[in-house]
């Protein structure tokens, strides 16, 4: 008997649905108008695992967006963000784009935040022949598919992030390089990478490999990493981090009493203020890091990049708001080009031709979308991060080696 | 030499999973109420001690005496609220309702706290007792001499008093213990305050030992489950083997074959326990077809 009273309400349920979804369609349409504002659509991990950086990629974006509406807007048009959160899930991520392309109908799309996130958002993009600038895709996943319209904003793959650093490695006199090495990496298709980059070339040079092993996204416990590292005597740790991870491991290895003589991680180290604090100032001396972006680079825009990040938010910028940045500038240059948002083909064909001045520095690609310029190496010293490779945009002309134990600044 | 530090290491985390398991396993007994909004309980408590900790420098540790009345007054509310509402109704109702509840606490916890990760970090956090050439993490010795502490206190409530027995009657003959003048109603409320009142202390350990974030309850809830289906459902001396056993487990799987493989440990276990020995080490076979 109670199924049967249910029905009523159940059919009463489908009629709103199905009359919700005729009203939201016959709200979308038309369009065409110079003075309505240019939409750009994008989904990012405003809640989940990478909320943190999702929440400065999304500060970059806007940052740009005020920028770019005080000047007149894009194509003498405002511009409107229209950014929803994907939960830092692969699925939600892919019906967000596509619910931006089919039923929001954007006019341009800016990418999500990391490689894993990124990958599939950008098929979605391919099959709706659109333009997907992204801030933060470096994964190789993301170059052999054949696409033609996905750029990567920043100026080097994962593979080739940390290629200064390897470099600077091998090129130490006998009695200094390390003799073995710990791998240790999160399961990310952007910290991963950049770890097996760093492998490969320690390895060609005779450093041994002690540790390599890959961890889940949600360990939040690394006692047992760092025992493990400890009894096996690493003489350089590299770790694929995301931000907590590394974290998590600094504070790990202090606990365990264990401190390498070169240690390197991706990503953590660049996020200034919070990662000191969070393993402590005194415990961040020597660590290394790739960086796509210096607050002290004299890049074109970049000071007043700075200047309104700090009236907007307060303190400085992080890497990945520069890099929501970058990538919006990268797009906004494009579509200046070619004048019109509505063959996206075109605005893809002036990319892979040409080369595009951003805070990161001059940003070209090649066929495939991949970046051809090179990441910078920063080291913390004495509280601070500075830039110490290549010698031109250096910011200290000394680089910390070996890393002195745990607890030595501040 | 890494074969003791790594169970060193898991049997410290084990005591501090067996608090947080104590909650979860006694409403159960009790009640047969799966209560999956623990994990969501147990990261809101950690949360009021990341909040206390911020406002006031209180060690977090010390804020237990805060944490546990503050949820203990959550969880009587809720049960009087929402769950009582259920009693009635198949096991599975609960289920759902609590899986509703987790989900909402998130979203509150989002709101509030927003979705980025915390951490509690008191001057001892990043420090070890070194012991010959193994060490043992300060917060975490902490943890698990706190979680050993409110166990027994839980035990001896559950043991010496009559409240304590009254709980336990009304799990072993609900019938019978109505019969001898138990208020079941406000038993099974009490019992369901006490059992959140334990992630007062549990969310409080947990805030030195891990960052978290509003959704860091869904890994909690999975192990939190494998602990105590190991242990026996219901069981409080089962559900402390089970931590023990399940976090020297998760150590060993982290340090010998990945740490990629060490949640899994915790699915595994569930599968293997219902397959092969569906009561766990200390629960009792329950006769369904008869007992309703």
């Amino acid at each position: 008997m109670t199924k049967f009273r249910r029905l009523p309400a159940v059919l009463v349920t489908l009629l709103l649905l199905v009359a919700a979804g005729c009203s939201s369609k016959s709200g979308s349409g038309g369009g065409g108008e110079t003075s309505k504002p240019l939409v750009i659509g994008a989904s990012l991990p405003l809640s989940g695992d990478f909320s943190q950086p999702g929440e400065a990629s999304h500060r970059g974006y806007t940052i740009w967006q005020e920028m770019v509406n005080k000047n007149g807007g894009l194509l003498k048009r405002q511009v409107q963000l229209k950014i929803v959160d994907d939960a830092s899930d692969q699925n939600t991520v892919v019906s967000d784009y596509t619910r931006l392309i089919s039923q929001d109908k954007v006019d341009l799309l800016l990418g999500s935040f990391s490689s894993l996130l990124n990958i599939p958002a950008s098929a979605v993009a391919e099959r709706n022949r659109k333009t997907f600038v992204c801030p933060s895709c470096g994964s190789p996943d993301m170059f052999n598919r054949g696409f033609k319209n996905i750029f990567f904003a920043q100026p080097a793959t994962a593979v080739h992030q940390a290629d200064l650093f390897a470099q600077w490695v091998t090129s130490l006199p006998a009695d200094q390089r390390p003799k073995t090495a710990a791998y240790p990496t999160q399961d990310d298709p952007f910290a991963q990478p950049v770890v097996e980059g760093i492998k490969a070339k320690l390895e060609a040079a005779g450093i041994k490999t002690v540790y390599s092993k890959v961890y889940p996204p949600d360990t939040g416990n690394f006692d047992t990493i760092a025992s493990d590292i400890k009894a096996s005597k690493a003489d350089l740790i590299a770790q694929g981090a995301v931000f907590e991870d590394g974290v998590g491991l600094v504070r790990s290895l202090v606990k365990a009493g264990y401190s390498p003589k070169q240690m390197f991680q991706t990503s953590a180290p660049s996020n200034g203020d919070q990662y000191s604090k969070g393993v402590g100032v005194g415990n961040t001396e020597g660590v290394f890091y790739a960086v796509s972006w210096s607050p002290q680079a004299k890049y074109p825009l970049n000071q007043e990049f700075l200047q309104a990040y700090k009236a907007k938010y307060g303190g400085v910028p992080e890497e990945d708001a520069a890099d929501a940045f970058a990538a919006a500038q990268v797009l906004q240059a494009a579509v200046q080009a070619v004048g019109s948002v509505d063959d996206q083909a075109k605005i893809s064909d002036w990319l892979h031709k040409n080369k595009v001045e951003t805070i990161l520095g001059p940003l070209s690609w090649d066929e495939r979308g991949a970046p051809q310029q090179a990441f910078i190496l920063a080291q913390w010293q004495n509280g601070a991060a500075q830039v110490v490779l290549p010698k031109e945009v250096a910011t200290s002309q000394t680089i910390v080696n070996p890393k002195p134990n745990w607890g030595a600044q501040g | 030499m890494k074969l003791a530090q790594t169970i060193l290491l898991g049997l410290l985390t084990g005591g501090v999973y067996a608090l947080l398991a104590s909650g979860l396993t006694l409403v159960f007994g009790v009640m047969r109420i799966i209560n999956v909004a623990q994990g969501a309980l147990l990261i809101l408590a950690a949360l009021f001690t990341f909040e206390i900790w911020r406002r006031t420098g209180l060690d977090p540790l010390l804020s237990i005496v805060v944490t546990t009345p503050l949820m203990f007054g959550i969880g009587w509310l809720l049960y009087r609220g929402m769950l009582a509402r259920v009693r009635a109704a198949p096991e599975a109702m609960s289920v759902l309702l609590t899986f509703a509840l987790a989900i909402a606490i998130e979203g509150f916890m989002g709101l509030i706290w927003r979705n980025v990760f915390r951490s509690v970090t008191p001057s001892y956090f990043a420090s070890s007792f070194h012991v010959g050439s193994l060490f043992l993490p300060k917060g975490l010795a902490a943890g698990c001499l706190t979680a050993v502490v409110v166990l027994a206190l839980l035990y001896l409530v559950l043991t010496r008093t009559w409240t304590g027995r009254a709980i336990r009657g009304a799990a072993e003959n609900l019938q019978g213990a109505q019969l001898v003048g138990v208020r079941v109603l406000d038993v099974a409320a009490l019992t369901f305050a006490i059992g959140v009142a334990t992630t007062g202390a549990g969310g409080s350990i947990l805030s030195i030992l891990q960052p978290f974030f509003p959704a860091s309850h869904y890994v909690w809830i999975s192990k939190l489950l494998g602990i105590i289906v190991l242990g026996g459902m219901g069981s409080l001396p089962g559900a402390a083997i089970g931590a023990l056993l399940l976090g020297v487990a998760e150590n060993l799987t982290s340090a010998y074959i990945s740490p990629r493989w060490s949640l899994v440990v915790f699915y595994v276990v569930i599968m293997v326990v219902l397959l092969v020995r569906p009561q766990g080490i200390a629960g009792s076979r329950l006769r369904e077809d008869v007992a309703a």
